[in-house]
C-alpha cells in the first residue's frame, strides 16, 4: 500500500486508483505501412522494468482522471506525478 | 416501467450516529470544459461553481458539488416533487446542452442520498475507507469521492457531523446494511 498524489484531487490511497501501464507510448502516424510484427509491438509489447518507470494511472474512484507518474516499480517510491500531456519532469 | 422506488426505507440511530436516507432529492450531473460554462451554471443556479478540487458551494435550494476540473453534482437541499426536478432539468437543458457548452443530466434515480449525523460519523466512515478525514471533518462545504467498503461514494460535508452521502442505486442496500452493521460497533 502506498499514497499516490493525484494531481487533481490531492494525496490520496492507492486502493483508489488503477494502473494502466507504460506510458509516452507514440501511435504510429500511418498504421496501415506497417508489418504485422511492428504493429505488434506498438500494440502488445511493454516494458516492465524492475527500477525507475513512466507509468499512465487513473483515479479510478475519484476524479476518474488520467495521469502519468515516475515510479520505482522495486520500492514504489514515486518521483513525480503530472497531468496528461505534460512533459516528464525528470529523465 | 421502471421502478423508481428506492431500496432503502428508514431512518437508523445508535449512539451518536443517526443514518436516515432522504428521499427524493433532486440530483444532476454537468460537464463541461469552457469558461462560458462555468459562467452559465452560476447564472443559471445563482450560485459560484466550484473550481477547486474537492470544495462545494451552496445556496437555499441547491448544492454544488466539484467531482473533477470538468465536472460537477448538484442536488437539491430538500426533498423535491420529480416533476419540479425535471422544470430544472429542461432550463438548464436548453441554457447548456442545446447551445453546445456542456451536458445536462438527469441522475435523480442514479444516486441515493444518505444523511449521517452525529459525533461519530468519521469514526464510522474510518471503519472501511482508505480517505484520510483529518483535514476533511474540519472543513465546512468539502467533498470528497472515494471508497467505502469497497463501493463508490461521494461525501459532502455539509456542515460539522453532518455528511451526506451519495451511492449508486444498485449498490445502496448493500451499503445500507454495512453502515448498520459497523454502526452497532462503534
Amino acid at each position: 500500500m502506498f499514497l499516490i498524489n493525484c494531481p487533481y484531487c490531492g494525496e490520496r490511497d492507492q486502493s483508489e486508483f488503477t494502473a494502466g501501464g507504460e506510458a509516452h507510448i507514440v501511435r504510429p502516424k500511418q498504421p496501415t505501412e506497417l508489418s504485422d510484427n511492428q504493429w505488434a509491438e506498438f500494440l502488445f509489447m511493454r516494458k516492465n522494468i524492475k527500477g525507475v518507470q513512466f507509468e499512465r494511472w487513473n483515479h479510478t474512484h475519484g476524479c476518474r482522471k488520467w495521469f502519468n507518474m515516475v515510479r520505482d516499480t522495486s520500492n514504489d517510491k514515486i518521483y513525480a506525478v503530472y497531468k496528461m500531456g505534460e512533459k516528464p519532469p525528470i529523465k | 416501467m421502471l421502478n423508481f422506488n428506492t431500496p432503502i426505507i428508514g431512518t437508523k440511530e445508535y449512539s451518536e450516529i443517526k443514518i436516515s436516507e432522504i428521499e427524493p432529492i433532486l440530483k444532476i450531473n454537468l460537464r463541461g470544459k469552457n469558461r462560458n460554462f462555468i459562467t452559465k451554471i452560476g447564472k443559471e443556479l445563482s450560485i459560484i461553481t466550484p473550481v477547486d478540487p474537492n470544495t462545494s458551494s451552496s445556496n437555499e435550494r441547491l448544492n454544488l458539488l466539484w467531482l473533477s476540473p470538468d465536472e460537477w453534482f448538484l442536488y437539491s437541499n430538500d426533498k423535491i416533487d420529480l416533476k419540479d426536478a425535471n422544470l430544472l432539468e429542461d432550463k438548464l437543458f436548453n441554457e447548456i446542452s442545446k447551445p453546445k457548452l456542456g451536458s445536462v443530466t438527469n441522475i435523480s434515480d442514479h444516486w441515493i442520498m444518505i444523511n449521517l449525523n452525529g459525533a461519530k460519523v468519521f469514526e464510522l466512515l474510518s471503519a472501511g475507507c482508505p480517505f484520510n478525514f483529518n483535514n476533511f471533518k474540519n472543513s465546512k462545504g468539502t467533498v470528497t469521492q472515494t471508497l467505502l467498503n469497497h463501493i463508490d461514494v461521494i461525501i459532502h460535508n455539509k456542515n460539522f457531523n453532518d455528511l451526506n452521502l451519495f451511492v449508486r442505486r444498485s449498490f445502496s442496500a448493500h451499503l445500507w446494511s454495512w453502515l448498520n452493521d459497523s454502526a452497532r460497533f462503534i
